[in-house]
């Protein structure tokens, strides 16, 4: 080893004629590749930890971890270092991005990497609501990450009081337990900021209702939404009421929709099953989770995926490349898998890292943390409940909630805010099918 | 004719040099008050504007030339595609209702942000005359919100008004008010109005009471004499006075209002609930760095610029030339 580490360095020098001490850390020192990322508090460190792991494993590569904000942040910085050719090898971007980085010229297919570096990964063993969302003709576009899935928390003691055990299975029976609970003294439930992915996206995935022509998208970039046509319309209603009953509350600025749960002072929280490491750590509360409620007389599907992944990077060199694909092949390794779904909450991408958690008992010793993957694996996927592929789609989703909102407050009927929330979202996608027509 | 013949006319042109470099006696021109210039050459104003000048360049007119260029761009976000669609990014603005709202949002926001903060800073710059105990522990009060971050403060503001948790707004509910910032959009509105007045009050309060303290003693006395009340006084020679710094707060408290109340409406209500305080420079930065629209964003950015510069033009010649800036000579 050290024969062979010494005539490389005398070949490195001799190439490059540099000053040996030059050479010396160059041969010596990992090469580094850099990774961007949206990970604060518990998660980021999780994450530094997981690249730590990775370091450790081998001496060729070294990644860096680097936090750039919010994953709105982070995005606009990875434009900004694009353009001026500064870009990271990774980067961690939100799943509404997919399509801009998707068609951006900007990212090597990670599936097309990976292979080409002489990693084996079991592409077919990708959970399908993950797989799914992320693959471009035949290929996995980018490599899921931090995926998760919205569920149902639910504080135990307030449901206990007004005589029930859980929620139940239905939207509607569910609005008459909620009554109960408020006529028992409870409080109402709490809505959590990202409300429109799991009452609206998740909603219609789960009833196989469309949300929106060509397979929510999947099919072309002439894609118009239709969720004005479903009952997606009703469901703007019933939240309407519930907030005009005291079912539903509004954390706003300056409070977190999470603590409000964690605090005792809300019946239900539908969030991300990402919540548990904030949910688990609240002292005092008696809490449990089930999945998401559906539509009376609807045979519920599978839920759709938020969260993030990791993409590729074009404008790096060949060996900076095996860095960044080693690293994509050991985050999709069973065993990393596994580490970092119990670390932080999200689910696990493979079935083989879900068996490997099972195995090893993590379900009993944490239930609630296997209804997000059972729902993301319930039944066969559909074409309304395989995930949403639409460009500018953070845009659609803000005119959409704002729309929404002018319901919320009595200023339109949820018929005509949905209705100018489809039309609007279309110009949206017309302008950005405009500007990709022929790429996808 | 020798130049020395009629030495009461100024130079027809600047000199170059200041006058200690020159040779001979500098001449006393006869601007005076607040306009008079100091200077007498151009090369030394010229050398202390150049690194503020750099400045400019660097971090204002080269970005504002690329925004400039951007509005009628349509691009995706990586440059990859970049198409020349002339006035199109402006005209759809121009024909979206939702810019129409939150330009009407703008203009009520400010012009009552601008009159909130002046108005409450006259009164306590106006009364800091007539406090004769602890008038150190009144002015420091006064200043502290200038001290707290804009985003640290609407946080604040937004926490003590949640209906959820608040206090204020557990106080407002006790009297039967139907506070909710987070559903109704004139709460929210009202919100962010009163939090970036109490954030800008102070530095109205620093010129006013300034500008007050330079109103000659002599003159309000002798009014006093003559038998004039305090509202009188205060109306006929107090105010004109101190017009000129009356006419700077109300450019500044409009600028202020356009484009420095971000950060406020960022951390207070992200320009909710359903939009209704999405502010013009909000929206800007929603379009922009959000949903990563840099065409609309940079017509957004021009219009703003064209709808602040027009509106300065017109404070400066409706209200400017009333004001007489000869006051402390």
């Amino acid at each position: 080893m050290a024969t062979a580490l010494s005539r490389r360095t005398v070949l490195a020098a001799g190439a490059a004629a540099l000053p040996l001490f030059h050479v010396r850390t160059a041969a010596a020192a990992p090469r580094e590749i850099k990774f961007w990322h949206a990970m604060s508090g518990v998660n980021g460190e999780r994450l530094e930890e997981m690249t730590r792991q990775f370091n450790a494993s081998q001496t060729e590569y070294s990644v860096t971890p680097i936090f750039k904000g919010t994953y709105d942040e982070l995005i606009n910085a990875t434009v900004a270092a694009y353009r001026t050719r500064t870009q990271p090898q990774l980067v961690q971007i939100y799943e509404r991005g997919f399509m801009t980085m998707l068609l951006s010229g900007a990212v090597v297919p990670v599936q097309e990497l990976v292979a080409a570096h002489g990693h084996n990964i079991n592409w077919a063993d990708f959970i399908k609501p993950i797989a799914g969302y992320y693959t471009h003709k035949g290929k996995l576009a980018a490599m899921p990450f931090n995926s998760s899935t919205p569920i149902l928390f639910y504080n135990k003691a307030h449901f206990a009081k007004a005589g029930f055990d859980k929620p139940a299975e239905t939207w509607a029976a569910l609005d008459e337990q909620l009554r109960k609970v408020k006529d028992a003294g409870g409080p109402g439930s709490i809505m959590a900021g990202d409300y429109h992915w799991s009452w609206f996206e998740n909603y219609s995935a789960i009833n196989d209702y469309q949300y929106a022509t060509k397979n929510n998208g999947f099919e072309g970039l002439d894609t118009e939404f239709t969720y004005n046509r479903t009952p997606v319309v009703q469901q703007v209603g019933r939240m309407k009421r519930w907030l005009d009953d005291g079912l539903l509350q509004i954390s706003g600025a300056g409070v977190s929709p999470t603590a409000v749960f964690t605090s005792g002072r809300s019946a239900t929280f539908i969030a991300s099953t990402a919540s548990h490491s904030a949910v688990m750590a609240a002292g005092g509360l008696e809490w449990g989770a089930v999945p998401l409620p559906y539509e009376e007389g609807r045979t519920p599907r599978n839920s759709v995926i938020g969260g993030a992944v990791l993409w590729a990077l074009r404008g790096h060199g060949q060996a900076e490349n095996a860095g960044t694909a080693a690293f994509l092949a050991f985050s999709a390794k069973p065993e990393t898998q596994v580490w970092w779904h119990k670390a932080t909450g999200y689910v696990p991408a493979t079935n083989a890292a879900y068996e490997l958690a099972k195995r090893e008992g993590w379900y009993k010793q944490a239930p609630t943390q296997e209804i997000a993957i059972q729902q993301l694996m319930r039944g066969e996927p559909t074409a309304n409940s395989l995930g949403y592929r639409f460009g500018n789609f953070t845009q659609t989703m803000l005119a959409q909630r704002e729309e929404a909102e002018r319901s919320f407050a009595g200023q339109k009927t949820p018929q005509q805010a949905m209705d100018d929330a489809v039309s609007r979202g279309n110009e949206i996608l017309r302008r950005f099918e405009r500007l990709n027509a022929g790429r996808y | 004719m020798s130049e020395t013949a009629i030495p009461t006319l100024p130079p027809p042109r600047r000199a170059l040099w200041p006058a200690f470099l020159r040779k001979g006696k500098a001449k006393r021109r006869s601007v005076q008050g607040i306009k008079a210039s100091g200077f007498e050459g151009q090369l030394l104003p010229l050398l202390l504007l150049t690194p503020q000048l750099l400045i400019l360049l660097l971090f204002f007119f080269i970005p504002a030339v690329r925004g400039l260029a951007q509005a009628f761009l349509l691009q995706d976000p990586f440059g990859q595609e970049v198409h020349f669609v002339g006035l199109e990014n402006i005209m759809a603005l121009l024909r979206s209702a939702e810019y129409h709202e939150s330009l009407r949002l703008s203009v009520l926001f400010t012009i009552a942000t601008t009159v909130l903060t002046f108005s409450v800073a006259l009164v306590l710059a106006f009364a800091t005359d007539r406090v004769t105990r602890g008038r150190t522990t009144y002015r420091a009060v006064l200043l502290i919100p200038y001290a707290i971050a804009p985003a640290v403060a609407g946080f604040v503001w937004a926490f003590l008004f949640n209906p959820l948790v608040g206090p204020a707004a557990t106080f407002l509910h006790s009297l039967g008010i139907a506070w909710d910032p987070n559903r109704n959009g004139d709460d929210a509105m009202l919100l962010v109005i009163l939090t970036a007045s109490w954030k800008h009050l102070c530095y109205n309060y620093i010129f006013l009471v300034a500008a007050l303290a330079a109103v000659p003693r002599s003159v309000i006395e002798a009014a006093a004499v003559d038998g004039a009340g305090p509202l009188r006084r205060f109306a006929w020679i107090t105010f004109p006075m101190i017009a000129p710094t009356v006419f700077f707060l109300i450019i500044m408290n409009t600028v202020y209002g356009l484009f420095e109340t971000f950060a406020i409406i960022d951390a207070t209500t992200q320009g909710g609930p359903a939009a209704a305080t999405s502010i013009l420079v909000y929206k800007v930065y929603v379009d922009g760095f959000i949903n990563l629209d840099l065409g609309s964003s940079a017509a957004q950015s021009v219009l703003l610029m064209i709808f602040a510069v027009c509106l300065t033009v017109i404070q400066f010649r409706l209200i400017e030339r009333r004001i007489s800036y000869e006051v402390s000579q």
